[in-house]
């Protein structure tokens, strides 16, 4: 079921067709600490920029070595895949000068770059909280409507009951005879953000229905944990369980980053901070970031009872670079770390996966 | 013939007067700071701290060869290749110091990372801090877009309008600064600070000044020269000795626009952009050698800004208005420097690792095609890592990008 959806709607994007043909505005994201919910009330479809994996034109125009993400969005757009509006935010180099160079080369009719603070404190919130009212005045002036309160309401409604109904699937992963594959999971965060939620959310209640009567897995090795940041790649997750892993948690911004946290009410206020308070790979912390981030990978491994964890550390990405040495030192379980670039080389993976289940003389 | 203006002098006698610095106050006990460029430098010697710039120490070693060893060990100790190199040589610095060149930086009591630049300046931050076990700051700059801020000179930094919401929330974050700089080097001093910006803002106008000479016909000085104006704007601004230095390094460069001399036979002019490749600094003899000279370097014009004395905060919150930290529409306030410079070509430097100085110089090329005219050498060129930029190999390619605008 998962991988035809999953090429209709994430690899084939028809919603999006679907959506435009509606005369709707597709509001890019580059980022999961954009706040959906403000471009949702506009009656705007918010989805999160992915792009691809296979580089040629970007090579002319941005730099070979940044990370896969921030090329395969580039590579993406030059190659005629077009949004309406482009909103990233400051959180990482890479996120602000992907913004710029795509603002640049594409032209979008509307963008807008968040600024996050990276204090934690009442007067950086307060700032943040401005910041997203400014944003949604910018929006609505762009998007030619008022800015209205009930309307937020319902899209707060409709975005706090897609993050319980994914927190209800993740569950399921992390059983002890997982009823959902990590690859699945990621496969549906991934459909959930190339689309409104409202319309995501009727898959996901036929999916958890069909999931929750399975037997689960029992013929893995190992039980793990996988980390990093705007990670994409599915195929690479099923050849992981394929090789004995089940993949029963992540941290990725992509998936349980992206879902993780609700928003009290419909104020901007609100919005801002449950916006605020994630910690998955951004600078913004109250004290260390890297503390925080490793407090919310623990905290998933304890709950999910993973044996060890991954780091998929992507060779261009900043953010994995400056804080993987501390995550494995720090983390309370044996992790491998794999570093990649695309394309992949699948054979390289596999042996030192292996070895590391060996490790556990499984 | 190669006929720079002759500022080693002046730089020797600056560093002396400001290492002296550094070892009375440590003699004295004061804290030690470590700093990033962009950093309000002055405050500096408000509180007079002893101050420590990774960024400055690792060109430092790249120039005396020992950086490679220093990044190789901050890779094989986990931290990614693509990450800056600055970054790079100052952790293999923290965990090897014996391979690395002396003097060593003094040991932080506290360290302050901006993002008036990058981000990768807060993770340095927090990187270090971790090791060190001890406090650090951050002040939050915003990153411009056209719709927060408005016709900003490319030198001066004079912009014609700024979003007020956003100035707010940075001289709120900068009087946190001095704050959290209190608490670790005592009281603040608003007299002082007064007499620091006083000096500054004489200092600045120098600056300034000196680059604008540079853009003279022919170009007067070197970029091995002028390249180290940085060290100034970016971590001295605010001293005497680099009032001093000014004062001198301007009557100089003054003298020879006058007698309209040039740092070599002009036959080509270039602009010049990205970090310095501290290891290979004869790049730029070498080009200037052959007729081509640099009268505008745009990374050194980023390290400048107009200080103004009479508002301290806001005069801080204005370094942030280059042009690496505004998004590209920005670029126009470029194409007019380029075009009082009258340029004939551009070397750009794609530096491994910055992602700043990297993502914005293929748009830049761009941009200076379409606008002058003028094409573009793009070269590899991490600053502290020569491996990626063999220098026989760069001049394989600057000669024939010479030869074909001859």
């Amino acid at each position: 079921m998962i991988s035809k959806i999953f090429q209709e709607f994430f690899v084939k994007r028809r919603k999006i067709e679907e959506y435009r043909e509606k005369g709707k505005k597709i509001i890019g994201t580059m980022c999961n600490t954009v706040p959906e919910e403000l471009i949702h009330a506009f009656g705007s479809v918010p989805i999160r920029l992915f792009g691809v994996n296979e580089f040629k034109e970007v090579y002319a125009k941005f730099p070979s070595w940044m990370c896969s993400y921030s090329r395969g969005v580039m590579e993406d757009a030059l190659r005629g895949f077009k949004v309406d509006g482009v909103v990233s935010s400051t959180t990482d180099d890479t996120k602000i000068h992907l913004f710029s160079s795509y603002t640049f080369y594409v032209k979008p009719d509307f963008s807008y770059l968040i600024q996050f603070p990276f204090v934690k404190d009442e007067l950086s919130f307060q700032f943040f909280k401005n910041e997203l009212e400014r944003f949604s005045l910018k929006l609505a002036n762009f998007l030619k409507v008022d800015i209205d309160e009930k309307k937020l309401r319902d899209s707060v409604k409709i975005y706090n009951e897609y993050r319980i109904l994914c927190s209800r699937i993740d569950s399921l992963r992390s059983m002890e005879n997982p009823k959902v594959s990590g690859s699945e999971f990621l496969s549906l965060m991934l459909i959930s953000q190339q689309m409104l939620k409202e319309d995501f959310l009727q898959i996901a209640r036929d999916f958890y229905r069909e999931a929750e009567r399975r037997e689960g897995r029992e013929d893995y090795k190992i039980r793990v944990h996988v980390s990093g940041t705007d990670f994409t790649d599915v195929n690479f997750l099923r050849n992981l369980e394929d090789w004995g892993l089940a993949i029963v948690s992540d941290d990725f911004c992509t998936s349980a980053a992206y879902y993780s946290g609700l928003v009290d009410d419909s104020s901007i206020e609100s919005v801002a901070k449950r916006y605020f308070s994630i910690c998955s790979c951004t600078m913004s912390a109250k004290d260390s970031p890297i503390d925080e981030r490793i407090e919310f990978i623990s905290r998933r491994i304890e709950k999910s009872e993973a044996e060890a964890a991954i780091l998929m550390k992507e060779r261009g990405c900043e953010i994995c670079g400056h804080q993987c040495s501390w995550i494995v030192r720090e983390l309370n379980v044996p992790v491998l770390v794999l570093d990649y670039e695309y394309p992949i080389s699948i054979e390289q993976y596999k042996t030192r996966v292996e070895a590391f289940i060996e490790s556990f003389g499984r | 013939m190669w006929n720079p203006l002759g500022y080693k002098e002046l730089y020797r006698s600056l560093f002396k007067k400001h290492l002296a610095r550094q070892e009375e106050l440590l003699k004295k006990g004061r804290p030690v700071g470590w700093f990033f460029s962009f950093h309000p430098s002055e405050l500096i010697y408000v509180f007079d701290v002893v101050s420590a710039f990774p960024e400055q120490y690792s060109a430092y070693c790249a120039a005396r060869g020992s950086s490679v060893a220093l990044i190789d060990e901050a890779i094989s100790s986990g931290y990614s290749h693509f990450l800056c190199d600055y970054f790079k040589t100052t952790i293999g610095s923290i965990i090897s110091p014996e391979k690395a060149t002396k003097p060593l930086m003094p040991k932080p009591d506290f360290i302050v990372g901006t993002r008036a630049l990058c981000v990768a300046h807060t993770e340095m931050a927090e990187v270090f801090a971790r090791y060190y076990k001890i406090p650090r700051f951050f002040v939050n700059y915003p990153y411009w877009t056209k719709d927060s801020l408005k016709n900003v000179d490319e030198l001066t930094k004079d912009a014609e309008w700024v979003d007020e919401i956003y100035l707010e929330y940075v001289i709120s974050r900068l009087k946190k600064l001095v704050e959290f700089m209190e608490g670790i080097a005592g009281e603040f001093d608003e007299e002082r600070m007064r007499e620091v910006f006083k000096t500054s803002e004489k200092t600045s106008e120098l600056l300034i000044e000196i680059l604008k000479l540079m853009m003279s016909k022919p170009t007067p000085g070197s970029q091995r020269e002028i390249g180290d104006l940085v060290f100034i704007a970016f971590f001295v601004l605010g001293s005497d000795y680099a009032l001093e230095f000014c004062e001198k390094a301007y009557e100089k460069i003054k003298e020879r626009v006058k007698k309209r001399e040039g740092v070599s036979e002009e036959k080509l002019r270039f602009l010049t952009f990205g970090i310095m490749p501290w290891h290979t600094l004869e790049l730029y003899q070498y080009c200037e050698s052959k007729g081509a000279n640099f009268p505008v370097n745009l990374y050194v014009n980023a390290s400048v800004h107009r200080v103004e004395a009479k508002d301290p905060f806001r005069s801080m919150a204005k370094r942030s208005f280059h042009f690496t930290n505004c998004d590209y529409s920005f670029l126009d306030s470029v194409i007019k420097t380029a075009r009082k410079a009258d340029i004939d070509g551009a070397l750009l430097l794609e530096n491994t690792g910055c992602r700043i100085t990297s993502a914005i110089i293929y748009p830049l090329a761009e941009r200076l095609k379409e606008d002058l005219g003028v094409p573009s050498l793009i070269l590899e060129a991490p600053q502290c890592d020569p491996r990626m930029m063999p220098i026989e190999r760069a001049k394989t390619k600057i000669d024939a990008f010479i030869e074909a605008l001859l």
